[in-house]
């Protein structure tokens, strides 16, 4: 997908830098991350807890500046914001909206009609497994429904760019497996350029074609390992030798991060 | 199970009326018994008489203390949702504003009635104000507590959206504000009856609280008595309507607080 046509840069990140003022001290979150997301690719951020990775992923989205570096999306540094499709561990589904409405949200705040908009919405209700849930409110729905009601709110906008952070983090394991399958399968056929933050070797490697290892706080991207399985994928690979031979790769220079924080 | 819990249901609501009614009986025979003169303390059978044979008065003065509350607790109302909308969304009138109106809680409102007559009179619009005043403050502070409640969470999500702070405020404050304002509301609609019973009674020649204090010194007692039930009775058929209205604009809160309370059976 990402090899027959010239590989253009879809997101540059070049040396930035991000610190906060954590308990009154400042902290550098983010040391310098060099990062480069083609058009089509699907790349995944993988590293320990507190690395920064979410901040990231919020300066990418617009919602945060970086201290000093550059972003670039679509060949712009600035008005990131709404830009992307950003999509969040926690659903954020408004609670007083049906699953529908909850959908459109996005295209309402573009200015689409409703009428319009739901009638867009319901063309996809039953490929995102929301058939038949529609109207109702999202306390009704599983944790598996109301993400993939999240992932419809994020997919109408039909950005190119789609960030995730963590969405199959609060999910149990097996729907999780589901929720993955059901990605790629759908990533494979669109062509979005996905960035997604996990704390999940197995995920991270089925699903992306490049893995970035960032380090421990101050997060740094210190490995960019290329996953060269065949596609389309399956989650029967996981437990095949290629598999097995990638994640060794990732393992070691993880748990060394991992040991680092202690 | 769902006839056990019918039966909870109804016990639940059954025990209060028996009580009551349990200590109805108890007044009515110790007023019979010990023989109480009726100036001092009427029998609730008394009282009743009393309802039937002065309805038309109490009718009358009931319209006069109903329109004070309606139109007085309607004036908060707006005024309390303005002034907080404005205090949620401009930090200026936050900062310079909102410790004046919690600052002037502190002033006792009874104490600015004998004021009010002084300055427009002795008609409705004192004891309009009066309501006003004190349903004003639970409505606007609670107001304010929800819009501010937003979850920050949500406001970064509409913004990668591309929601404008407007749409953010439409979208997202006024419905999290929703089950704070309803509060504020019920509060003020449970303080508004005795507002405009103190209102007629610093000065007034119609209404409940004017009979109460026209009847007490001709020691008519089970009028006053009356009077009190249909005060109780205002304020308790205000609230149901506030309750009614709540369910009514907020569906989706009440579901999801029943089915978490049932998950976590």
């Amino acid at each position: 997908m990402s090899t027959d046509t010239a590989v253009r840069p879809k997101i540059q990140v070049e040396a930035v830098r991000k610190s906060y003022v954590i308990d009154g001290e400042r902290q550098e979150v983010l040391a310098g991350v060099d990062l480069t997301v083609n058009e089509g690719e699907f790349v995944s951020i993988i590293g320990p807890s507190g690395c920064g990775k979410s901040t990231l992923l919020n300066i990418i989205a617009g919602l945060d500046q970086p201290d000093s570096g550059q972003v670039e999306l679509s060949g712009l540094t600035d008005m990131r914001l709404g830009q992307t499709g950003y999509m969040q561990q926690k659903d954020l589904l408004l609670p007083w909206r049906s699953v529908l409405d909850n959908t459109i949200l996005g295209l309402e705040l573009r200015g689409v009609p409703k009428k319009q908009a739901r009638e867009q919405a319901l063309q996809y209700t039953k490929e995102f497994g929301l058939k038949g849930f529609e109207h109702q409110y999202p306390y009704a729905l599983s944790g598996g429904m109301r993400q993939r009601a999240a992932f419809l709110r994020t997919m109408l906008m039909d950005q190119d760019v789609i960030l995730l952070d963590e969405p199959f983090g609060a999910l149990d394991a097996l729907t999780r497996i589901q929720m993955q399958e059901w990605l790629l399968q759908l990533w494979e056929s669109l062509n979005k350029t996905i960035v997604l933050i996990t704390h999940d070797v197995d995920e991270a490697l089925l699903l992306s074609d490049r893995v970035y290892l960032m380090t421990a706080r101050p997060g740094r991207a210190t490995l960019a390992l290329d996953v060269a399985l065949p596609r389309p994928r399956h989650y029967d690979m996981v437990t095949g030798p290629d598999f097995s031979a990638l994640k060794a790769q990732l393992m070691e220079p993880l748990r060394s991060q991992i040991k680092a924080t202690g | 199970m769902e006839f056990l819990k019918k039966a909870t249901g109804l016990f639940t609501w059954l025990l209060p009326v028996a009580i009551l009614i349990g200590l109805l009986v108890a007044w009515e025979l110790w007023v019979q018994l010990a023989d109480v003169p009726k100036w001092q303390l009427p029998a609730p059978s008394a009282v009743a008489k009393e309802l039937g044979a002065s309805r038309d008065l109490l009718w009358d003065h009931t319209l006069v203390t109903l329109q004070e509350i309606v139109v007085g607790f309607l004036a908060a109302l707006v005024a309390g949702l303005v002034l907080a909308s404005g205090i949620a969304y401009s930090r200026v009138l936050e900062r310079s504003v909102y410790p004046i109106v919690i600052a002037s809680q502190t002033v006792p409102i009874i104490a600015i009635a004998p004021l009010l007559l002084i300055w427009v009179g002795y008609g409705l619009t004192p004891k309009i104000i009066i309501v006003a005043l004190i349903c004003f403050y639970p409505i606007a502070v609670n107001t304010v507590d929800g819009l501010k409640a937003t979850d920050p969470d949500m406001v970064n999500m509409l913004r990668t959206l591309g929601a404008s702070r407007w749409q953010i405020f439409t979208k997202l404050q006024i419905p999290t504000a929703l089950p704070f304002m309803f509060s504020g509301i019920k509060i003020g609609v449970s303080v508004s009856v005795i507002a405009a019973v103190i209102g007629e009674w610093v000065g007034a020649s119609e209404g409940l609280g004017y009979l109460i204090t026209y009847s007490q010194p001709l020691f008519l007692t089970a009028r006053v008595f009356a009077a009190i039930f249909v005060l109780s009775a205002m304020g308790i058929g205000l609230f149901i309507l506030a309750v009614v209205a709540e369910r009514m604009m907020m569906p989706w809160h009440f579901n999801e607080k029943r089915s978490n309370s049932m998950r976590q059976l």
